[in-house]
């Protein structure tokens, strides 16, 4: 490998050069590096502030055809036993009108098992006044959104009339609120499952079976087994496209702007190169009266701007790394996003290693042109006669 | 023909043309045997550099044929003619053209590399060489740190490490001073009785010439004169 050792020996002797060209990229890259950093550290944070509190991984539907899946009870011990699934609960949605001294509203009431539903939707977090787990405890009661609660100003202890076309009449005793800062505050209702199914006259049934596992990643996943099982199910992604969509257009832009940046920074090295061609233009003809061929001067000069790439993308994805680890551990003392006061960093080795090979790659690229122009030189022109 | 040429050119004309053509050869027969010392004169624009980078394949012909050791090399790849550039043809030049960034020693060894030897046998085999033009004792300095005539020993060190079958020289004494130069040219002469290598001189000094074994002077890109000096073995 001589020509490594002669595009070492190039690089180690315009060593300013060389050391200027790795910072330009170094700096490129650690802008890339930092900001992947936050935009991972971001939807991470994002994620668990929606899909992994507010949202199941997966929904399951009735078949077909069916208002309602009637044996939920043989299907929820199937679906337990899918891999990575950690909880379950059964719901039967019906509408309602919330009446109260005059007041009404139209409403959604979810029928559920408090402990089931909890473990998948973590409502009890969100209680600010009474206790969810009385819905179990007394019939006919009901937990509502405190937007819901002022709208039909009810307190703690007041009896809601619930009534619906074809529904049967029933009183709710409100016994807790929640407030989970969405718009459900204002339209959703909790109340027992046997309270809804009463309330519909309808057998042990539900309308949807709510699935949460132990990584949000493996939604895809459950949902597809679950579908095997003959009831359609979707994973949160699915569900909720818009998620999905916001990111991948946000981290997209970002990268493409970031990638110009580092292209921007190698036509630094292809500058450099460029001049080192036409300061060697006899040295590489010396090289070729040698006996070096096209190919191999090629080869050195590709070499140089690909050792240029690797340098300045190992020194600026640490740099970054380094950059957003201490910025990530800062305490800015004030909310900086909903509910955390540090900017949630997350230094993957993955991006590092596909930012590192990137900017390998495009030096690779950004040295052909200069190094062809080398490799096409001739001998005799290129030795000249001074 | 005969099997004791090394070179063998036929009908070797080269144009340089863009828009006004000038011969630069025309229609130049020479055969060169194995070992021969030999120099080529002519006035400037005579065509002597050009026809040396046709022996060298540095440049290729307009027409005509160059055979090396029996081989037309106008018919080669570029990869063959790098290889037959590296294996059988050793250069000077009037400037050195060493690398500037390499150390004599690594300078030497280069053409080795290039061959690829490796590289514990080619510092070898470099130090050797570099002993042999007297220069044993400057192999770790740069070009920079060296003298024109210790920088043109260097070169010739290069020129023959590979055991090249013909080495040829473009005025490789042009640049230095008399003294320098007749050390210059008792070294090839050493080495090419040592090794019976052919070498083909291009050069203006009259003098050097004078103690060649063959001279041809070039006039127009013809051979106007081919003598024997009776200074051979």
């Amino acid at each position: 490998m001589y020509e490594l050792f002669i595009a070492l020996r190039h690089l180690t002797s315009r060593r300013r050069q060389s050391i200027f060209s790795i910072i330009a990229v170094g700096l490129a890259v650690m802008l890339l590096m930092w900001s992947q950093a936050m935009m991972v550290g971001f939807t991470d944070e994002m994620y668990s502030k929606t899909v992994d509190t507010m949202m199941p991984h997966v929904t399951v539907e009735p078949q077909e055809g069916e208002d309602y899946i009637h044996l939920y009870r043989n299907l929820i011990e199937n679906i337990n036993e899918i891999d990575g699934v950690t909880s379950i609960s059964p719901v039967l949605m019906g509408a309602a009108t919330f009446e109260y001294k005059g007041k009404n509203k139209n409403v959604v009431m979810q029928g559920i098992r408090v402990e089931d539903h909890d473990s998948v939707m973590f409502i009890n977090n969100n209680i600010v006044e009474g206790n969810f787990r009385d819905l179990e405890v007394s019939p006919n009661s009901v937990v509502v959104g405190d937007a819901l609660a002022e709208k039909l100003d009810v307190e703690i202890g007041d009896t809601i009339d619930a009534s619906f076309p074809e529904a049967n009449p029933t009183n709710l005793k409100v016994v807790g609120i929640y407030n989970s800062k969405t718009p459900m505050d204002e339209t959703l209702a909790f109340t027992s499952l046997s309270t809804v199914q009463d309330f519909l006259d309808v057998s042990n049934v539900v309308t949807t079976i709510l699935v949460r596992g132990d990584d949000r990643e493996r939604a895809q996943e459950i949902s597809e087994e679950i579908d095997t099982l003959g009831y359609p199910a979707a994973g949160w992604k699915e569900t909720n496209p818009e998620i999905i969509q916001t990111l991948k257009i946000e981290g997209t832009s970002n990268a493409i702007t970031l990638g110009l940046i580092i292209i921007i920074a190698s036509f630094g090295i292809v500058s450099t190169l460029f001049m080192s061609v036409m300061e060697k233009t006899k040295e590489i003809g010396m090289l070729m009266a040698m006996g070096v061929s096209r190919r191999s001067i090629m080869r050195i000069f590709v070499m140089e701007s690909s050792i240029l790439g690797l340098l300045g993308g190992l020194f600026g994805v640490m740099l970054g790394a380094a950059f957003a680890i201490y910025m990530g551990s800062y305490d800015y003392g004030f909310e900086v996003m909903a509910g955390i006061s540090s900017i949630p960093f997350v230094v993957r080795i993955q991006d590092a290693v596909i930012i590192v090979l990137f900017t390998f790659l495009i030096n690779l690229i950004a040295g052909i042109y200069p190094a062809s122009r080398a490799s096409k030189l001739k001998p005799v022109e290129a030795i000249g006669r001074d | 023909m005969s099997e004791k040429y090394i070179i063998q050119i036929k009908n070797l004309t080269k144009i340089f043309g863009d828009g006004v053509e000038i011969k630069a050869l025309d229609d130049v027969g020479l055969n060169i045997e194995q070992g021969e010392f030999m120099a080529i004169m002519g006035p400037s624009g005579s065509g002597k550099s050009t026809l040396l980078n046709q022996i060298g394949i540095l440049d290729t012909p307009t027409s005509g044929t160059i055979l090396l050791d029996g081989v037309d090399v106008t018919k080669m790849s570029d990869k063959q003619r790098s290889v037959t550039r590296n294996k059988q043809l050793g250069f000077i030049f009037q400037y050195h053209h060493l690398l500037p960034d390499f150390n004599a020693l690594e300078n030497v060894m280069m053409p080795l590399l290039i061959n690829g030897v490796k590289r514990s046998e080619a510092r070898k085999t470099a130090s050797k060489m570099l002993e042999e033009v007297g220069l044993g004792d400057r192999m770790k300095h740069r070009p920079n740190q060296l003298s024109g005539g210790q920088n043109q020993r260097v070169a010739i060190a290069r020129a023959l490490v590979n055991k090249p079958s013909i080495v040829i020289g473009d005025e490789p004494t042009g640049n230095l001073d008399s003294k320098a130069s007749d050390n210059i040219y008792e070294l090839l002469r050493r080495l090419n009785r040592e090794h019976n290598q052919t070498f083909i001189l291009v050069t203006h000094d009259k003098h050097m010439a004078a103690k060649t074994d063959r001279t041809i002077q070039l006039v127009d890109g013809k051979i106007c004169e081919d003598s024997r000096n009776g200074n051979g073995d």
